[in-house]
């Protein structure tokens, strides 16, 4: 369908009485189809109301204009009818004459009797016969809104624009007229753009949820497409898979909005206790298994022990989330992939570089690749079959999902098609889902498989969607998963604090990797704020044998999450190596000629060195030797460049000097 | 819990109606009336001596008996009865009454609906209201010659500026949700006039007329003492002249009675007009 209303780049200013200007709006570009349901979302004062009266024609913009049906919108009109917050009902009118008001107008033209059945069906269609001759003196909240919804669609709009239109009611009233209104958008197919705090609410009803951020200068901050059937029913629209997971995205947002708007207003200020420079530290997290060092640090007091009292620990739904957090400044510190770290420090994705420094490493292993389960009973149970299945279905396009480009899941996915045979870009398309949504992405089958840490796979086993064809212990066992991340310019600034924050870890790493702790941590995990996933789906690995869902009984892995052995948590640069080779295999980035320089830059020994000392732990590394993966290949550490010549499956592969001080600082 | 609820207080059973009835008119009639006549009886006792000043009531009723009894009567010129002089007065309120609050609204609402007359008119009526009402009969008589139209031109002009002030407010006072429903709507000139507009300013309207009536009927009494003629407030001048104080003294009552009627009026009316969610 073409564009119905398009919202064209407007800005709106208003002059403020000391002679300078506010910008409202800035740069807000929507294109709405017909019969589509818009919702705005954003905290108040974001402008959302203003942008509605621009589309209503009550306000105009500044700059930009919009569009409905090819015409340019200047003034009111009954097409747009406006369903306002407080019902705008006029209250010397009844009932009938308030929506008589507008038909008579607007339907001049038409015969009176016409104009009188219009009137009459419109008092049924909400259902308020018997208060036809009321006055809305006399009307509960819910009743004026229900004549307020009536009056707009008597006049036939082609735009219905609501205004917060169930704000004032209680919860079973608006539970009642969100269903109505669905009713009678669907029958009467009008285009609706409706403004709302509820996130439910706009769940329910929209087809596409528009985020606003905060003033000033507010603009679109996401949209989020919601997929769920129509006709929709209030009590079945969170059984779809991904209703929680949008929902989630959708407070995320508001919390992300809230709390930039107080950095904003400076009330997020620096905090020196315990002679370090700063106790209040913003942690982001992803909701995974391995980020038990943070939980547990957390909750067992490991960051008070060391002066750092005030840790709040966000839990973020993707890892863009964190890699955004970094670069304005909104998190201190954060639980990143392998080669995060390294991959913001270059620049990747065409990003400004922000030099990052890792000083400690967080866990190895714990991650798995899941293939469907419509695979498995297509006899799918190697790497070996899963390309002949490609084969077989050439006409298909396989997606399979993984959570950030430079991440493990990324580098050993491909790894392991490309070991398989099959090019990672043209045998099948790869996609970046958040972990937390691959199952229910799984499940409704817009993904045939993924490479994602645990909770994940085991969900998926344990809900029968999937089967774990490969866990990393079957392909790089031991390798390095998260790290400790922070901008290297903080580290510079707080170093007591950083050298604090790596010691509090440290000592949550040993904890968890004592076996008697491990059935405390599950309990932690499986709270809502962390993890909050079941029990049984964050056991399998972690404590109890593996169920890989084929005919395999379960099996004990040794060290699947291994946060503390074996030097796990030494920032090695060996394997930071091989993640930088990987990256350049496949065009994620250039390969730095300056490898060596940018690696001692991000990988920090000696800060690691430091913390381990003062605890009295050993500080040494890994040894540095030749990493050999499951397929045979030796990756020399001396000879990056050569290892990648001989590479088979690859892209043009850049070699490039990266000049990561070229660009200022973005943070301010 | 049975217990607990046996154990709450119990609403007693009225058994004593005429207690009851007491009690309920206590408060509206009878606390009125012990106030009324504890101060007739403190008037009674100061005027006792036979040198005061000033009549007690009991020979105010004595002397005024006659025309306590025959409000209608006429004997040709100023001599009427209280009724009649008494409606003499309220025909010139009525019409000067009408006319400032035809005038008062047309030129509120048109003041209020457009800030260029808002900005030009408001400081000239903010001075004119403040002029006391005797203070334009001098000039009325000047102007009109004769004494009743320039008596209704007090009227008139004491009446109209808190109608003008007030309906002023009303106009601009209406909720801008209002006025966005009649734009997008695109209701016509005419028809926003009378669906939104006005209904809307009414409750405001009243208030300024329930104002100006007040106003009328103070300046009335003032203008008729000094241009004559049959009304109540030449009876006063009239019988303070002629030193009758218990007259005046009745006089008074009765304009203190009429005034009290007259905001009862349209404080009446103006319950019927307004809608229930307006006032």
């Amino acid at each position: 369908m073409s564009v119905f209303v398009e919202v064209d780049h407007i800005d709106r200013v208003f002059p403020l009485p000391n002679g300078g200007s506010y910008v409202a709006l800035k740069n807000i570009e929507l294109k709405i189809k017909q019969g589509e349901f818009v919702t705005l979302i954003g905290h108040s004062g974001c402008g959302k109301s203003t942008l509605l009266n621009i589309i209503a024609g009550l306000d105009q913009p500044t700059h930009g204009g919009v569009i409905l049906e090819g015409r340019q919108v200047t003034q009111p009109g009954p097409d747009r009818m406006v369903v306002f917050q407080n019902y705008s009902l006029l209250p010397w009118l009844s009932v009938r004459d308030n929506i008589a008001l507008g038909v008579d107008e607007v339907m001049a033209n038409r015969p009176a009797g016409e104009r009188k059945g219009i009137i009459e069906h419109h008092i049924d269609l909400v259902g308020l016969r018997h208060a036809a001759h009321k006055k809305p003196g006399e009307l509960s909240g819910g009743m004026k809104q229900r004549v307020a919804i009536a009056r707009a669609l008597a006049l036939r709009p082609k735009l219905l624009l609501l205004d917060e239109p169930f704000g004032a009611l209680d919860a079973l009233t608006r539970g009642g007229l969100q269903e109505q209104l669905m009713k009678i958008c669907e029958e009467s197919q009008v285009t609706c753009i409706m403004v709302t705090h509820d996130v439910d609410e706009a769940l329910l009803l929209s087809d596409r949820i528009v985020m606003l951020t905060n003033g000033p200068e507010s603009h679109i901050g996401q949209i989020i497409d919601v997929e769920i059937p129509r006709p929709r029913h209030r009590m079945e629209v969170v059984n779809h898979p991904s209703y929680y997971s949008w929902r989630n995205e959708m407070i995320y947002f508001l919390n992300q909005q809230k709390k930039d708007k107080l950095r904003k207003a400076g009330k997020v200020q620096v905090i020196a206790r315990n002679g370090l420079e700063k106790v209040n530290l913003e942690i982001g997290f992803i909701p995974l298994t391995d980020c038990a060092p943070l939980v547990v640090a957390k909750e067992k007091g490991f960051f008070e022990k060391h002066g750092l009292e005030e840790v709040t620990l966000n839990r973020e739904p993707n890892w863009k989330a964190i890699a955004k957090g970094m670069a304005t400044g909104r998190l201190d510190a954060a639980q990143m992939v392998a080669g995060m770290p390294i991959s913001l420090t270059m620049g990747a994705g065409n990003n400004p570089p922000l030099p990052m420094v890792s000083a400690l490493a967080l866990s190895r292993n714990g991650n798995a690749i899941t293939l469907s389960k419509h695979l498995y009973d297509q006899g799918v149970r190697t790497l070996a079959d899963f390309k002949a299945a490609l084969e077989a279905t050439p006409d298909k396009v396989h997606t399979l999902g993984m959570v950030y480009p430079s991440s493990m899941h990324n580098l050993t996915l491909r790894y392991w098609l490309a070991s398989g045979g099959i090019d990672p870009d043209q045998d099948v398309s790869l996609t970046v889902i958040p972990p937390p949504q691959m199952v229910s992405n799984l499940k409704a089958g817009n993904i045939d498989g993924y490479c994602v840490g645990e909770p994940w796979n085991s969900r998926a086993v344990n809900e029968g969607h999937g089967f774990v064809v490969a866990t990393d212990l079957d392909l790089f066992p031991g390798h390095i998963e998260k790290v400790l991340g922070v901008r290297e310019e903080w580290a510079n600034k707080y170093p007591q604090t950083h050298l604090a924050l790596v010691k509090a870890l440290l000592e949550a790493c040993q904890y968890c990797d004592d076996p008697r702790n491990r059935e405390e941590i599950v309990g932690l995990l499986a709270q809502d704020q962390y993890v909050g996933s079941s029990l049984e789906d964050i056991r399998p690995g972690f404590i109890d044998a593996y169920d890989r869902g084929t005919s395999a009984p379960p099996q004990m892995l040794q060290r699947y999450n291994q946060f503390f052995v074996d030097r796990t948590n030494y920032p090695e640069r060996v394997e930071i190596l091989w993640v930088l080779t990987q990256m350049a295999r496949w065009g994620l980035t250039p390969f730095p000629k300056n490898w060596l320089s940018i690696i001692e830059r991000v990988r920090r020994a000696d800060l690691f060195g430091e913390a381990a000392r003062q605890l009295e732990l050993p500080d040494m590394g890994r040894d540095r030797g030749p990493i050999k993966l499951f397929d045979g290949t030796v990756f020399d550490p001396n000879d990056p460049i050569g290892y990648l010549n001989n590479l088979e499956i690859k892209r043009q592969i850049r070699i490039e000097e990266i000049d990561i001080d070229a660009v200022a600082m973005p943070v301010a | 819990m049975t217990t607990q609820l046996d154990s709450r207080p119990q609403r007693k059973a009225s058994q004593n109606l005429p207690l009851d009835l007491f009690k309920k008119y206590s408060q509206k009639v009878i606390r009125p009336l012990i106030a009324l006549f504890i101060l007739l009886v403190i008037w009674q006792i100061l005027c006792m001596s036979p040198t005061s000043n000033l009549p007690s009531p009991i020979k105010t009723v004595q002397d005024t008996w006659i025309l306590i009894a025959n409000p209608l009567f006429d004997n040709g010129g100023t001599d009427k009865g209280l009724g009649l002089q008494i409606a003499a007065s309220l025909g010139r309120v009525a019409i000067g009454f009408s006319l400032s609050a035809i005038v008062g609204i047309a030129l509120g609402i048109l003041v209020g609906s457009n800030q260029f007359m808002y900005d030009a008119l408001d400081p000239i009526f903010q001075v004119l209201r403040t002029i006391p009402p005797l203070a334009w009969l001098p000039i009325s008589l000047a102007a009109l010659k004769q004494s009743n139209p320039s008596a209704i031109f007090v009227i008139f002009i004491t009446a109209i500026w808190p109608i003008i002030i007030n309906t002023t407010v009303g106009v601009q006072q209406i909720p801008q949700d209002y006025k966005n429903v009649a734009r997008v709507l695109r209701l016509s000139r005419q028809k926003y006039f009378f669906k939104v507009l006005f209904p809307s300013a009414v409750p405001y309207i009243f208030t300024g007329l329930r104002i100006g009536i007040g106003l009328s009927w103070l300046a009335i009494i003032a203008a008729e003492m000094l241009v004559g003629g049959v009304g109540i407030g030449f009876f006063i001048w009239d019988a303070y002249n002629s030193s009758r104080l218990s007259e005046i003294i009745l006089a008074l009552v009765y304009v203190g009675i009429v005034g009290l009627l007259l905001d009862r009026m349209v404080a009446f009316i103006a319950s019927k007009v307004v809608s229930e969610d307006k006032k």
